[in-house]
């Protein structure tokens, strides 16, 4: 018996298994990382036969209608524009390709349910539009097709970096190769790079989609119901386990996403080749000034007219005495618990990295898939498995500020192992040995040896952490205690009830901290 | 690569030091004052599924009149439900509810509590309280149709609730999602009055004919403001407080089946109750005492520009007050012993309880 533990246990860890200490350490995080999800999960199965049976009668086949046809149609629009833009960006001589290139991410700082927001305000039934036109638009905001543009226009910037990283990193050989047989631009675009770009398209749409399924600000406030936003409505009716079981289908669509992903990249038959050189770019000519034209409307569509309303509502706001002491309030309080998630995360990242990078094996593998479980998953399902969980074994944590916090880490925490992970690929294992036979224990390598040089590394995760959960809405709605709101709340609450100048200075400090990551992730890509 | 890495390590050092000087606050705010026999309590928890407009205020003067400390969670409908996850590790004191239905449900849930002799308490009627004083109502709403002047005069639109199914007023008015409190104690009423099987067709029917299903009577106020629909099935007050507005104000009001042998207006109500096994129950007595003197219940009602139930209490300017028309004859403690099975029999019918 013994001896067949010892057999799987070596065979688990590749034949190297770390220190005893570090591996409980790093199973630990990992289980924590997994468990509200996984709570959920158990939940439903005491959701009973009937309850099953009536939700997947009447409920899911129109949720997943609603959720996969937007997430579908969402995808479409932001392949479509990030790959032109991409490739306008990179392979045309499109004028001002500098400035582009990182302007046309910034709608990623802008979190998807503050761009609804700026929208309801120009394009609402009450909107600007309205004003100027004397009628509202001929479609509403508030429809599958307000959904639609809101999310494509926020969501876009994903396949348009992923796209435009491949491109500049693609070898050019094929494209010139097919260009000297005569094949014109078009032709080289349509037959060639296309074609050489698929996986890196798929990559980016995957995000897109992945991203769609968990949203729940925008399309809540644009009144569309998907799965996430009915499982956080179902909390306000008596029937916590029909959210279990709605949360419960929702992973498993998540899941197929995720595993199709997996599928493609086994399948992707181009890789990089030849060195990356200064490209000699597509000529547009007459058609220059168009993609101008097209470049900017994007731009101005995604980032300055949102940017512009909030400017305008948070002007009115601040003239109104907005910036009170309750604002304040409001963003220490979101500075407590994405300061707290951050610093969590920092050091609960290090083990699971540490022990993939250095025993990488079956066992290091497994920790790592789940210590993902709550980022791959949607926010409000992390949640839920937290009230729950909470409720019953953390009484001590439940209904304080940490909680919050425990919920940020267990959704972003792989941000952090990401930025950490890349550090540590950095420092030589040789260095890890030399710290060990000069006495030092495993841990103490870590701690003392590892951590002064993967501090890079671990800063910006940190930093990431931080900037996600600022943005964070349906956990922290879900789990805030008492007399304590964020502004991420504030942005929330306000604008529901149509008070534009209290949401707007709230949602622009959001904004202008989430455009400080950018800049890291524009160096990674 | 060093600016930004110097940009980062700003960052860090801005939250790690807006984290330090949070942790004392922090402390205080997770452990909740335990001073066991101590005559002045100092804390009070309030969830409160109102509008946070009309309670902040309310709860403020509370702490400037009796020096108890609040934390109130805004949390709409999902307060219920809160409450009843929480039961096994009470964290409220006070619940503050929009609906007399919720709370007399919570009460037969075993999640409130009688809080014994209250001073003030006989200024209620006994109508409008729980059987053991655990809720006490202080509000009055009615379901009336709010129109737009510039659009439809007070003939063109139903004087019966029963009409709103009526195919001439197709696509003209708003309602509310079925799982609204105020719809679902509306519907409550109904089923008092026709029964089941009339409701459910009713409800059904009354779905294809609105022009629109809105999140909250807020929205319906607005947009019947705005002209996008002439007239919307709403409570008196969002009536009140469309008067109130700048823009958009030119509206009327309808208090449906008023004529001999009606069923009357449906009223509701909004209260508060005392959660049992709260942290802090000397200070949730001291706010039932406190927010039952005449001041108070003023305030209460005028927030939210609905009709204070006592007869004592003067009521807004432009509000009818509660005699002066024909109310449905239902005790509103009914509400609460069939608040779920309404919300089943609306499901049923058709008429989503969320927006989808």
């Amino acid at each position: 018996m013994k001896a067949t533990l010892a057999r799987i246990r070596a065979r688990a860890w590749n034949g190297q298994p770390p220190d005893g200490r570090l591996s409980v350490v790093a199973a630990l995080i990992a289980i924590v990382m997994a468990m509200p999800v996984a709570y959920v999960v158990w939940r439903s199965a005491f959701a009973g036969v009937d309850r099953w049976a009536r939700l997947l009668d009447t409920r899911v086949p129109g949720l997943l209608w609603s959720t996969v046809s937007l997430a579908v149609g969402v995808t479409a629009i932001a392949v479509a524009l990030g790959v032109a833009l991409a490739w306008l960006v990179h392979r045309t001589d499109l004028p001002g390709q500098r400035i582009w290139r990182w302007t046309l991410a910034l709608p990623l700082a802008i979190p998807p349910y503050v761009g609804a927001i700026a929208y309801i305000v120009v394009l609402g039934p009450r909107g600007w539009v309205r004003d100027w036109l004397g009628a509202p638009p001929p479609v509403s905001i508030y429809s599958f097709a307000g959904a639609l543009f809101v999310l494509a226009v926020f969501t876009y910037p994903y396949v348009f970096l992923v796209t435009g990283a491949a491109l500049s990193r693609m070898g050019r050989a094929h494209e010139e190769a097919a260009r000297s047989l005569g094949l014109g631009p078009l032709g080289v675009l349509r037959r060639i790079t296309l074609p050489m770009l698929r996986s890196a398209i798929g990559a980016g749409a995957v995000l897109v989609i992945l991203y769609v399924l968990s949203d729940f600000g925008a399309v809540a406030t644009l009144r569309y119901t998907t799965f996430t936003s009915a499982i956080y409505y179902q909390m306000g009716g008596f029937d916590t386990l029909s959210a279990t079981v709605l949360s419960v289908v929702l992973i498993a669509l998540t899941l197929l996403v995720l595993g199709a992903e997996t599928f493609g990249r086994r399948r992707a038959r181009f890789h990089p080749s030849g060195a990356p050189r200064p490209a000699d770019l597509v000529e547009l000519g007459g058609w220059r000034w168009t993609a101008l034209g097209f470049v900017v409307a994007v731009l101005t569509i995604s980032v300055l007219l949102p940017v512009g309303v909030l400017v305008y509502w948070s002007v009115i706001g601040v003239a109104e005495g907005a910036l009170d002491a309750r604002f304040w309030g409001y963003a220490l309080n979101t500075a407590q618990v994405a300061g707290g998630a951050a610093l969590v995360s920092m050091v609960a990242a290090l083990p699971v990295v540490y022990l993939r990078s250095r025993h990488a094996s079956l066992a290091s593998a497994a920790l790592e898939r789940l210590a993902y479980a709550g980022y791959a998953l949607p926010g409000v399902i992390v949640a839920l498995g937290l009230i729950f969980f909470g409720i019953r074994y953390l009484p001590w944590l439940y209904n304080t500020a940490g909680m919050i916090s425990l919920a940020y880490v267990v959704r972003f925490l792989p941000q952090a192992m990401q930025s950490t992970g890349s550090s540590l690929a950095l420092v030589s294992p040789r260095i890890d040995e030399a710290a060990r036979v000069s006495g030092l224990s495993p841990l103490a390598v870590i701690a003392r040896v590892i951590t002064p040089l993967v501090r890079p590394g671990l800063l910006a995760g940190g930093a990431l952490v931080f900037v996600s959960s600022i943005k964070e809405l349906p956990a922290t709605l879900l789990l805030r205690p008492a007399g304590f709101d964020t502004l991420a709340v504030r942005v929330w609450v306000e604008a529901s009830e149509s008070v534009y100048y209290l949401a707007a200075p709230a949602a622009l400090v959001i904004v202008a901290f989430s455009v400080l990551p950018l800049k890291w992730l524009l160096d990674r890509y | 690569m060093s600016r930004s890495r110097l940009s980062i390590v700003l960052l860090l050092g801005i939250f790690l030091l807006a984290s330090a000087a949070l942790a004392g606050c922090t402390g205080r705010d997770s452990t909740p004052a335990e001073a066991p026999e101590v005559s002045t309590p100092e804390s009070l928890v309030v969830y409160s599924s109102r509008n946070e407009k009309f309670v902040d205020p309310l709860l403020e003067k509370f702490t400037a009149d009796t020096g108890i400390e609040v934390s109130v969670l805004h949390a709409g409908d999902a307060v219920v439900n809160k409450l009843k996850e929480e039961a096994g590790n009470v964290q409220a004191d006070i619940v503050i509810a929009n609906d007399i239905g919720a709370l007399e449900y919570l009460r037969l849930e075993g999640l409130l509590a009688s809080p014994g002799e209250v001073e003030g308490i006989e200024s209620i009627n006994a109508g409008y309280r729980a059987s053991d004083d655990s809720w006490i109502a202080l509000s009055a709403r009615t379901r009336v149709l709010m129109y737009n002047k510039d659009l439809v005069s007070e003939e063109e639109i139903p004087s019966r609730i029963e009409d709103l199914t009526d195919p001439a007023y197709g696509g003209m008015f708003a309602i509310t999602r079925g799982g609204n409190s105020g719809m679902i104690g509306h519907v409550s009423a109904l089923r008092y009055e026709w029964g089941d099987e009339r409701t459910e067709e009713w409800i059904a029917a009354l779905k294809e004919n609105a022009g629109a299903i809105m999140e909250g009577h807020g929205d319906i106020r607005r947009a019947v403001g705005a002209g996008e629909f002439a007239f919307g099935l709403v409570n008196n007050y969002y009536y009140h407080q469309q008067l109130a507005e700048p823009t958009g104000n030119n509206v009327g009001v309808v208090y449906p089946d008023q004529g001999p042998g009606e069923m009357g207006a449906v009223v509701n109500g909004a209260g508060v109750g005392m959660v049992a096994g709260g942290p802090n129950p000397e200070a949730a007595r001291v706010f039932l005492e406190w927010v039952l003197l005449p001041e108070n219940q003023r305030e209460f009602s005028w927030a939210s520009l609905e009709v204070p139930i006592n007869p004592e209490i003067e009521a807004v300017p432009e509000a009818r007050p509660i005699s002066d028309y024909v109310v449905h004859a239902m005790p509103l403690r009914e509400l609460g012993t069939v608040w779920e099975d309404t919300r089943t029999l609306i499901e049923r019918a058709g008429l989503d309880l969320e927006l989808k």
